[in-house]
């Protein structure tokens, strides 16, 4: 587990699949008719037909909710079309000025800031010790920092609610952002061991022979070369903060205490007939910042969703 | 793997074993304390919020109290008795089996579909992975509210689609047995973005000459992606096989703010089971007994994907 990453040699000499390809697999260009050109619009339409299948399965769910947030409640079902007819604001309106999502987005962003900084201030040096030093005990309490990401939140429910209850400790944006960076550290601490130990000891060897302190390595050496995993983290930290729901389920009772997903889900139940377009506004409002974030880092996500996979 | 058969076959010209690698330790002296000045505050973080509450909780569903108020008393297994007597238990086990096998067989097919259509993208890419991931980024309340205006049967656009083909669109998810559907639907839609990047990383890596090979011996391409393509993905398909099954089981969100279980208990989940056992009917102990129970099973069931997954996996 805590091995190199990085093979020894490096694979300069293995070709990737895709150059194969290329070297092996181009065909002879036929010669140029009207019928094989036909038959090639033909291939190409087939072949990007799981394509748009792709993109219509993925961004479906979003465009319709879109569509509905600009109609208005009585609209939805005389105007069923997926562009509205009259699109308006109202819905908009009617979130932005409710005290629901005015208070459940500050305690959302508090907490998504607030779990993004303790989760780098607590698992980027605890990663550094077990990446760079060797020391009594630190296969066991890395082995004791990484299997508890096994742990599902359902498993966690009952009993860190029963805990906070008895520390009082419900309605608290602190415990959310204490919670939230103990359900991530384990992520984070695996990703960034691995990222350390790629970084050549020698930078740092040589920084000490030039008398720079460990303080003076971590600050000017480490940091700038871990950059883009301490953003795969942040980030990743980020969206759990903004999208988790179990546990803020039963770690908040009082309204003005809860983050953007509960208040959603409170949203469906509150009113007999439902209002869709303020529920989907109040959808598009809570993914839309994390979705201008998202195509900013959107590297880093799939970093992390990849190496979140090693559970 | 390799290191251990080249320590058994060793003859005396060969380099010795390898010694674990330290290559990426500093050589440089450190203060001795320093090292657990850096790790302690993780551990004992995770201890005390994921390590902590689960034992707290296995140990917890061993007691049981009269009255919410009352002392806890030691029960033994009377808590886990008491659970598989009950014909609630039984019943959220049935649309629980459903749910995770629905789920699995739905992700699989869309998985596979789905990487094999992105690994014949040659520009784009970006974009089109961009697009893939998107599910991942949203809560499972929002994905819930999504599916719940989609399938809408008065303006959904699944039943206007329905509609095109002179189809009356059922009332889904007022509807027994349409309702797990949506919600298998719903579930997958939100952890398909791992399964098709782990299957696309899977084939990419898979080594070219296989498939020339098998050109050359005049192999169609349905042969190939069934003898050739998916057997060499085994690895992957088994992590994505257990991310989804992990992610059904234990998953409360997308049915809590669905259905909320409904309509008549036909989406009641293990996962929706516990909740309201614990936070309706505040029975916490026997809630406790119910997770316990789910850790287990989550457990049974990855050894045995991983079992069957070593079985077919050629590289082996």
């Amino acid at each position: 587990m805590t091995d190199r990453i990085v093979p020894d040699d490096p694979p300069l000499s293995v070709p990737t699949a895709k150059a194969t390809r290329a070297v092996t697999g181009t065909p002879p260009e036929p010669p140029r008719t009207a019928g094989s050109r036909l038959r090639r619009a033909l291939r190409t339409a087939l072949l990007s037909l799981p394509l748009v299948a792709l993109v219509v399965w993925t961004l479906a769910p979003f465009l319709v909710t879109l569509s509905v947030s600009f109609k208005h409640r009585a609209e939805v079902f005389a105007d069923p079309g997926l562009i509205p007819s009259s699109p308006n604001f109202e819905a908009y309106r009617e979130v932005l000025t409710s005290d629901s999502f005015t208070s459940s987005f500050l305690n959302s962003v508090i907490i998504g800031f607030g779990t993004t900084v303790l989760t780098l201030l607590i698992g980027v040096p605890a990663a550094y010790a077990f990446a760079r030093f060797n020391f009594r005990g630190r296969h066991l309490l890395l082995l004791f920092t990484l299997l508890p990401r096994l742990v599902p939140s359902l498993g966690l429910m009952v009993p860190i609610y029963r805990l906070a209850v008895a520390l009082g400790a419900l309605d608290n944006r602190l415990t959310l952002i204490v919670v939230y960076t103990g359900m991530l550290l384990p992520l984070a601490v695996w990703l960034m061991v691995g990222f350390f130990q790629q970084i050549p000891k020698e930078i740092e060897e040589a920084a000490n022979v030039d008398g720079a302190s460990l303080w003076g390595r971590l600050r000017y050496i480490v940091a700038p070369l871990a950059a883009p995993a301490m953003i795969t983290i942040g980030v990743l930290a980020f969206r759990e903060a903004w999208n988790e729901f179990t546990l803020v389920l039963v770690l908040t009772t009082t309204p003005g205490k809860r983050t953007l997903p509960f208040e959603l889900y409170l949203m469906q139940g509150i009113e007999g007939i439902a209002n869709f377009p303020a529920e989907a506004a109040f959808t598009i409002l809570t993914v839309l910042p994390f979705v201008l974030v998202y195509t900013r880092v959107e590297k880093y996500v799939v970093a992390g969703l990849i190496s979140g996979s090693g559970k | 793997m390799t290191a251990a058969t080249a320590r058994t076959r060793r003859r005396w010209w060969q380099r010795p074993p390898q010694r674990p690698d330290t290559s990426h330790q500093l050589q440089l002296g450190h203060h001795r304390a320093t090292p657990y000045l850096f790790s302690l505050p993780s551990i004992i973080l995770v201890a005390a919020v994921l390590g902590f509450p689960v034992l707290y909780g296995v140990w917890q569903s061993l007691y049981d109290r009269e009255r919410l108020v009352s002392d806890p008393e030691f029960v033994g297994f009377a808590n886990y008795i008491e659970m598989f007597q009950a014909d609630t238990f039984w019943q959220s086990m049935g649309r629980t089996a459903i749910f995770v096998f629905g789920s699995l067989v739905v992700g699989t097919v869309l998985g596979l579909f789905f990487a094999f259509a992105l690994f014949r993208v040659v520009e784009g890419l970006r974009f089109l992975r961009a697009v893939t991931v998107a599910p991942y980024i949203i809560s499972n309340v929002a994905a819930a509210v999504m599916f719940r205006i989609l399938f809408n049967s008065q303006f959904g656009l699944v039943n206007q689609f329905l509609g095109w083909f002179g189809i009356d669109g059922p009332s889904w998810l007022a509807d027994p047995n349409m309702a797990m559907l949506v919600v298998i639907f719903t579930q997958v839609w939100t952890d398909l973005p791992l399964s098709i990047l782990l299957l696309l990383g899977g084939l990419m890596t898979i080594d070219q000459s296989y498939l020339d090979a098998s050109l050359v011996d005049g192999a169609s391409g349905w042969t190939r992606a069934r003898y050739i393509t998916i057997p060499l993905l085994v690895p992957q398909l088994l992590i994505s096989t257990v991310w989804l099954s992990y992610s059904t089981l234990t998953g409360l969100g997308v049915v809590l703010a669905l259905t909320g279980g409904g309509p008549l208990r036909a989406t009641q989940t293990l996962a929706m089971e516990m909740y309201t056992v614990a936070f309706r009917n505040l029975e916490f102990n026997q809630a406790l007994a119910i997770a316990t129970f789910i850790l287990i099973l989550n457990a049974v069931l990855t050894l045995a994907y991983v079992a069957i997954g070593r079985r077919y996996d050629y590289e082996r």
